[in-house]
């Protein structure tokens, strides 16, 4: 599969999907307009990707500085389906990096670790 | 017209505590602009929290977003649902060492009551309600006319300090009236 990389703009955040290595990595801001335009060709890759793994080890890093309200059920879908993989017997290693002045980005951290409860979610300050 | 016009204009917002005023077409790349901008003023702005901060920006690209979404007056085909163009106004103010944004836009006179009743519960409900539903929204599949996922109003909502404050005026247009939405961070 594809390696995905997206550089970040300033609404949008950096995407480097890492299919051969089984890193993905998600950084920056995320506030476009349109969130189903921008994440929707980025989940059915990851889609594709996670239905021919059952027993990987995957590593996601996700770095969010700010994300609007429309992007929030799109990133909510994204971990659901790595959710799904680690059901499925991957093991799923998320790795939560947030500003201890923002609650909010560990506020949705926590939640999403919550309704996600196969990933192995790491809360990580960032210094 | 009188320069003179202009420069009372200018008094006036100053008066009424403006730091920021925009009229006229909204896009995606005007609000990520005027966000730009609006964050380094905030850097200088030494009274402000990193959480007020936060809160004013996403207040912000959520009202201004509401604009290219949802305003009656627009450029691109109605039924667009991305790179669109449509009018409105927004304020950025400080009064009694708090933050505010306005927003205006125009509205089809048909939507004034499905706007109302989307907005007055937010001002009846307690931080904790607020909270809660916001949590549950993030769960719950979109609304039907909605572009976002229902949250936009929620998270003003959530980030501001006092209840949302909304009006609508009628101007004599025969099919739009005047959408006016104020939080205070």
């Amino acid at each position: 599969m594809n390696r995905i990389q997206i550089a970040a703009t300033a609404a949008t955040p950096e995407i480097d999907f890492d299919f051969a290595a089984h890193v993905l990595s998600l950084r920056g801001e995320s506030y476009p307009e349109n969130a189903q335009a921008f994440y929707g060709p980025v989940l059915a890759e990851l889609e594709a990707y996670l239905a021919t793994h059952t027993d990987r080890r995957i590593t996601v890093n996700v770095q969010l500085a700010y994300f609007n309200s429309s992007s929030t059920k799109l990133l909510m879908s994204l971990f659901e389906r790595l959710n799904t993989a680690a059901l499925a017997g991957n093991s799923i290693t998320l790795n939560w990096h947030y500003d201890e002045d923002d609650d909010t980005i560990l506020e949705f951290g926590q939640e999403v670790a919550d309704d996600n409860a196969a990933l192995d979610f790491h809360a990580m300050a960032l210094a | 017209m009188q320069l003179n016009v202009f420069n009372e204009f200018q008094k006036s917002a100053i008066d009424q505590g403006v730091l920021f005023y925009y009229s006229g077409y909204f896009s995606q790349t005007i609000i990520t602009a005027m966000g730009d901008a609006l964050r380094q003023r905030l850097n200088n702005h030494l009274d402000a929290s990193n959480v007020a901060r936060r809160r004013l920006f996403s207040t912000f690209v959520e009202l201004a977003q509401n604009v290219v979404h949802y305003s009656a007056e627009h450029l691109t085909p109605m039924n667009a649902s991305n790179h669109e163009i449509r009018r409105g106004a927004v304020w950025v103010g400080e009064r009694d060492g708090r933050f505010f944004v306005v927003c205006a836009n125009p509205l089809q006179r048909s939507e004034q009551e499905r706007m109302r009743e989307k907005l007055e519960p937010l001002r009846q409900m307690s931080n904790e309600e607020i909270k809660s539903r916001y949590r549950e929204q993030r769960h719950l599949d979109s609304e039907a006319q909605s572009k976002g996922a229902g949250l936009g109003f929620l998270t003003v909502a959530r980030d501001a300090s006092e209840p949302i404050e909304f009006e609508f005026v009628d101007n004599g247009d025969s099919e739009n009236i005047m959408f006016y939405l104020k939080a205070t961070i």
